[in-house]
């Protein structure tokens, strides 16, 4: 399978491709892992006529902690992130997601920040970076923005990304009080599939660990964007942990009723919407059973 | 199209080559240096045959420009012996997890990833490993067996036994 011609050029850092990016026009793409659009480019559903590749651009691939914030540079790879021990210990949940990517072909070189540009709805590091509150970092000759991560997402393969900028960096603020996470994806088989649907469940306790001081669900799959779905989270908002659990099945209702899934290849609408309300239980039941039992052993 | 420079190492050697930049890693092993061990299935990223290592982690060559991999360490299933065999090749003849042949440099490769990182992996996670390998005669009991006795094998040799 050929790949049509066109101009390679690699960036040896982040200010000399958003030059090239400037001069290159709005035809040209820029390659970070490639998993995806390599892919387009054979079968010729993205034809670039210059592809600006980032591998050269090492200082873009850290996670570190600073001042209560994590820093994930945008071209960090999904193997990488799926073991690190900051994530792991912090927000697990993301480590979690990022291990279910494509197989480990995909996430040894696939990159978050391409990840988030390439802006599937079924983008599996999404759901759980929007119920983390993350927000990016995006570059321009013109400097730098940060804006939420929850406004970031326009449609299918949409984001509000210009031509003339870079995704730079993922933010997440660390969670200061007990946490605790979940993230859930239906597949058709169990390994190397897109998400039909996939769920993230993130809450945060107030210190003493008895009442859900921060509750965030994050839907992938069954919108045109990965969503959030703030009615079924302030269900539980506010509430000890062991109440919480009588508003599970409320919760899940109201996070099926605000998703907006559309009958495709994979499933149904109406089956996504059921896999949804499963999914938010599921996934409630266990991470409040999680906070549950740490608020136990402190 | 203008051909551009490429500086590669591929099991150990160096490789400086003029390529076409729309070339794939794949097309640069197989038809510029005739390292035909690593096969192209799906040339899609889908079924793992063409799996080799990058800096010691496994991707796709089909998925991958070369362009992309410019000054990286490449290895092919050519290049995973140790003094003869690699135990991983051994293992496979040994337990017969090979049937037709096509998808083997791929799930060696995928496996020494595996091994080198984890020296002693369980059944589960050696399925999980070689999720994004497909064998289409079906032969993965014997695969993950072979995959198995060699991390058992490794383990107790670190042992000094």
């Amino acid at each position: 399978m050929r790949i049509r011609p066109f101009d390679f050029k690699a960036a040896d850092s982040l200010s000399d491709a958003l030059n090239q990016l400037d001069q290159a026009g709005s035809e040209a793409r820029l390659l970070a892992g490639g998993t995806d659009l390599v892919l387009n480019m054979k079968k010729k559903k993205i034809l670039p006529s210059t592809l600006i590749s980032l591998h050269s651009i090492k200082n873009l691939e850290y996670i570190k902690e600073k001042n209560g914030m994590i820093h994930v540079g945008a071209l960090a790879k999904h193997a990488d992130l799926a073991i690190n021990p900051i994530l792991e210990k912090e927000v697990p949940i993301l480590c979690q997601a990022v291990g279910l990517i494509g197989s480990w072909q995909v996430r040894s070189i696939g990159t978050i920040g391409g990840n988030l540009c390439n802006a599937s709805p079924a983008a599996d590091s999404a759901p759980p970076l929007l119920s983390l509150d993350a927000e990016v970092v995006i570059a321009s000759l013109d400097g730098e923005k940060t804006i939420p991560l929850s406004s970031f997402f326009c449609g299918p393969a949409q984001t509000i990304i210009k031509s003339n900028e870079i995704l730079k960096e993922i933010r997440i603020k660390k969670p200061v009080n007990p946490s605790a996470g979940c993230y859930l994806k239906l597949r058709r088989r169990k390994a190397v599939d897109i998400s039909l649907a996939g769920v993230a469940f993130q809450a945060e306790s107030d210190p003493t660990g008895k009442k859900l001081d921060r509750v965030r669900i994050a839907l992938g799959g069954v919108a045109p964007t990965p969503i959030r779905v703030p009615d079924a989270e302030k269900c539980l908002m506010g509430l000890s942990v062991d109440d919480a659990f009588q508003k599970i099945s409320m919760c899940a209702e109201k996070a099926a009723k605000a998703a907006k899934p559309i009958d495709d290849v994979r499933a149904t609408a109406e089956y996504k919407r059921t896999i949804v309300n499963v999914f938010v239980q599921r996934s409630a039941q266990h991470v409040l059973t999680t906070l549950k039992t740490n608020r136990g052993k402190s | 199209m203008n051909q551009v420079p490429i500086h590669l190492v591929v099991n150990g050697e160096d490789y400086r080559l003029f390529i076409k930049p729309n070339s794939v890693l794949l097309d640069v092993l197989r038809e510029d240096l005739e390292l035909t061990g690593t096969k192209e299935g799906c040339g899609l990223g889908k079924c793992g045959a063409c799996t080799v290592l990058l800096d010691g982690r496994p991707v796709h060559a089909c998925l991958t420009l070369a362009l992309q991999v410019d000054g990286c360490e490449i290895t092919t299933i050519e290049g995973i012996k140790e003094d003869e065999m690699h135990p991983l090749q051994e293992a496979f003849i040994e337990k017969g997890a090979i049937q037709c042949g096509f998808c083997t440099p791929g799930m060696i490769n995928t496996a020494k990833a595996l091994l080198d990182e984890n020296a002693d992996p369980s059944e589960e996670e050696i399925k999980q490993a070689i999720a994004g390998n497909l064998c289409r005669c079906t032969g993965y009991n014997k695969i993950v067996d072979a995959i198995h006795s060699c991390g058992c094998k490794r383990e107790k040799a670190k042992g000094g036994i």
